[in-house]
């Protein structure tokens, strides 16, 4: 299709109109929080927490290396457990952002401060967290590689901070916390074979357990989770894993997986414009024929979140990787990078094709809270759903797509490598 | 045959001018000097070397080729004092270099030439215009660039007559012009490029602050820079596509 019908097509009346609805529904958040603080009265028996199922883990990052190490469980909901896991079926049931603060508020976070190392008395001897499986962590480490919520009671100590306090509209409510004395299992959880597999190789490399485990069909979501209880790796290696950190780690290790696959591939033959939208967040992902390249310009609306002041100016940032990769962290986008790289891989990698790719994300007002980087990794790998738009060249793309931008052509051919010039190579001048 | 004596100043410096671009090379040891010819393998920066024979204290060869992972034999090379010498002698029987810096011995395993990247032919571009200049204005174009953008463009104004440098980041430009006197000399002509800085700054990693530098130039076209090393018994010629900004 050519790429001015395309976005003809996109034209977004029913955008607006689920606007205007995520609009109003915020409110119903504070009606949430309050049914959540009467379900988990219910549940407390004397301090502890009976008949509880943690479907996930959270490892905090905050004094690093003595962090807190949590398990998540939803409090009155524990049917429902499987739900409040973060991954790619979040995308695909169309959560808005207050169904996913709704799920996040409703998972308590009981935690208890552990050393990345020897997170055990016992352990302190051979400081590894490889063979812990006993107490806190050990428990906390079992709900991390099953592949479904495990049952289990938690002993709070003290009062919990419910974190409740939905009073003002700017504030992001965050899930309510306890410190944990104890947790028990009250069942067996299920481990998958392969990921008892990375877990009892103890002389395989992070990086390659988590390929295998990627072509083993576990997407990063779980991965995510093995990686940050500290359960792949060489013995010597293994640590607890802040989530933030292993969430990037994943999509990286998996990109460059991903990317080694395509590097000898053929190239895409035409210009290809894909685009997609989602709480608040217009993604447009411009492929051109050509070697490897890719890409990511984030442009905020003022008003958004990380750019709250309304009268303020459009904010950006860019990162972008040529053939071979980059060697250093990025400084600007930072997880989101990662993320939308996975995505486009991910694509390409399926078609057997490689491609120069300039991802451009724009962030409108609506997105008014944030939802973490799983929603940008969502919103990549389902842009290449149904048709595209098709360009001549590469720049007429850009030109035509910054018209829906809300920035000037100059200002993203200032911000953007590849908009500036994409890059050639020389046996394109004998 | 293979038996060569060489300062560690002259080694290390043609080392360093190819693994900027690639991680192995072929080295071929003619009778007349050594010469290296590699392209980074996405294909866009490419370095041709020689050294000739007068460069070394002593050299023998007799046209062979030897496939060197580069960093070990930069890390061996780095091991002598810059005034030191160091002895070079291949083994055809066990496929190795022997490495000899004073009393230090080094035994270098090769690699097959066959297993690394094949040897790019070199473009036969026209490039219209030539810059000559120092090392350190090139140096200190590149520098500027790197602080505002991650890409420079190099043009020569053909009715003025200078040539330019220009680098547009996000908020802040840096803008250079060398007129015939503040160069070595410049043939004008039409000329306009934009460049990857990660290449360039590579690049000019290798190139000696005091040496001429020649830069021939066109329009959306690749870069030709040469320079000479080793009292001018080495030359180095790298070339780098463009960054296109229209179609």
């Amino acid at each position: 299709m050519r790429l001015g019908d395309y976005i003809e097509e996109l034209e977004p009346d029913e955008e607006a109109e689920r606007r205007r609805l995520a609009k109003e529904k915020s409110y119903a958040i504070t009606d949430h929080l309050e049914r959540f603080e009467r379900n988990f009265e219910q549940a407390l028996s004397g301090d502890t927490l009976v008949g509880s199922s943690a479907p996930s883990i959270f490892v905090g990052r905050s004094n690093y290396p003595d962090i807190s190490v949590g398990v998540l469980s939803p409090v009155g909901d524990e049917s429902q457990a499987e739900e409040y896991v973060t991954d790619g079926k979040w995308y695909q049931q169309g959560y808005a952002i207050d169904d996913v603060l709704q799920r996040r508020t409703g998972l308590l976070n009981s935690s208890k401060r552990a050393n990345v190392d020897s997170p055990g008395i016992a352990s302190r001897l051979a400081p590894s967290v490889q063979d812990v499986w006993d107490g806190f962590v050990g428990v906390q480490r079992e709900v991390a590689i099953a592949d479904r919520p495990v049952d289990l009671e938690i002993g709070l100590d003290g009062t919990p901070d419910l974190g409740l306090d939905a009073g003002t509209d700017v504030a992001t409510p965050r899930g309510p916390r306890a410190t944990a004395r104890s947790a028990d299992l009250t069942e067996n959880p299920h481990v998958p074979r392969p990921v008892k597999k990375t877990l009892e190789d103890d002389d395989w490399q992070a990086q390659g357990a988590m390929t295998y485990l990627y072509r083993r069909g576990f997407d990063v979501y779980e991965i995510n989770s093995i990686l940050s209880a500290g359960a792949l790796g060489e013995a010597a290696q293994r640590r607890l894993v802040p989530t933030r950190w292993s969430i990037t780690a994943v999509d990286d290790t998996i990109g460059q997986y991903l990317r080694g696959r395509i590097k000898n591939a053929p190239s895409i033959d035409e210009v290809q414009v894909w685009a997609n939208e989602y709480m608040g967040n217009r993604y447009w992902v411009i492929l051109a024929p050509g070697t490897w390249e890719f890409e990511l310009v984030e442009m905020k609306s003022p008003g958004s979140i990380w750019n709250p002041d309304p009268a303020g100016n459009v904010w950006m940032a860019s990162a972008a990787e040529g053939y071979e990769g980059r060697s250093s962290y990025v400084e600007e986008t930072a997880g989101a990078y990662y993320a939308a790289r996975l995505g486009v891989l991910e694509h390409l990698e399926s078609i057997g094709r490689q491609a120069t790719c300039l991802v451009l994300r724009e962030v409108s007002d609506d997105y008014w809270a944030p939802v973490g980087v799983w929603q940008v990794r969502e919103s990549v790998r389902n842009a290449f759903d149904g048709e595209c738009g098709t360009a001549e060249t590469f720049h007429d793309a850009v030109s035509t797509v910054t018209q829906r931008l809300p920035v000037s052509l100059d200002r993203l051919r200032r911000k953007s490598t590849l908009a500036a010039g994409l890059q050639s190579n020389l046996s394109e001048f004998k | 045959m293979f038996k060569a004596i060489v300062s560690a100043a002259t080694l290390t410096s043609a080392l360093d001018s190819v693994s900027v671009l690639v991680d192995e090379c072929k080295i071929h040891l003619e009778e007349e000097g050594l010469s290296i010819r590699a392209v980074d393998p996405a294909n866009v920066g490419m370095v041709d070397l020689t050294l000739d024979a007068a460069a070394f204290e002593s050299y023998e060869a007799d046209g062979g080729l030897i496939g060197v992972d580069l960093s070990r034999l930069e890390d061996i090379a780095g091991m002598a004092e810059s005034g030191q010498l160091i002895q070079l002698e291949l083994d055809e029987e066990t496929r190795k270099l022997h490495i000899q810096i004073d009393g230090l011995e080094y035994t270098l395993a090769l690699i097959d030439p066959d297993s690394i990247r094949q040897e790019p032919d070199i473009p036969d571009l026209d490039l219209p215009a030539r810059v000559v200049l120092e090392g350190k204005d090139v140096n200190r174009s590149v520098k500027a660039a790197d602080m505002v953008s991650d890409h420079i463009a190099l043009g020569v104004n053909d009715a003025e007559e200078f040539f330019y440098v220009n680098a547009e980041g996000d908020t802040d430009d840096v803008h250079l012009e060398l007129t015939q006197d503040d160069l070595i000399d410049l043939q004008v002509g039409p000329a306009h490029s934009l460049f990857s800085l990660d290449y360039l700054k590579d690049m000019n990693k290798a190139i000696p602050g005091d040496t001429e530098v020649t830069l021939d130039l066109g329009e959306e076209f690749p870069i030709k820079l040469y320079f000479g090393f080793a009292e001018g018994q080495g030359q180095v010629t790298y070339m780098l596509a463009p960054r296109i900004q229209s179609d």
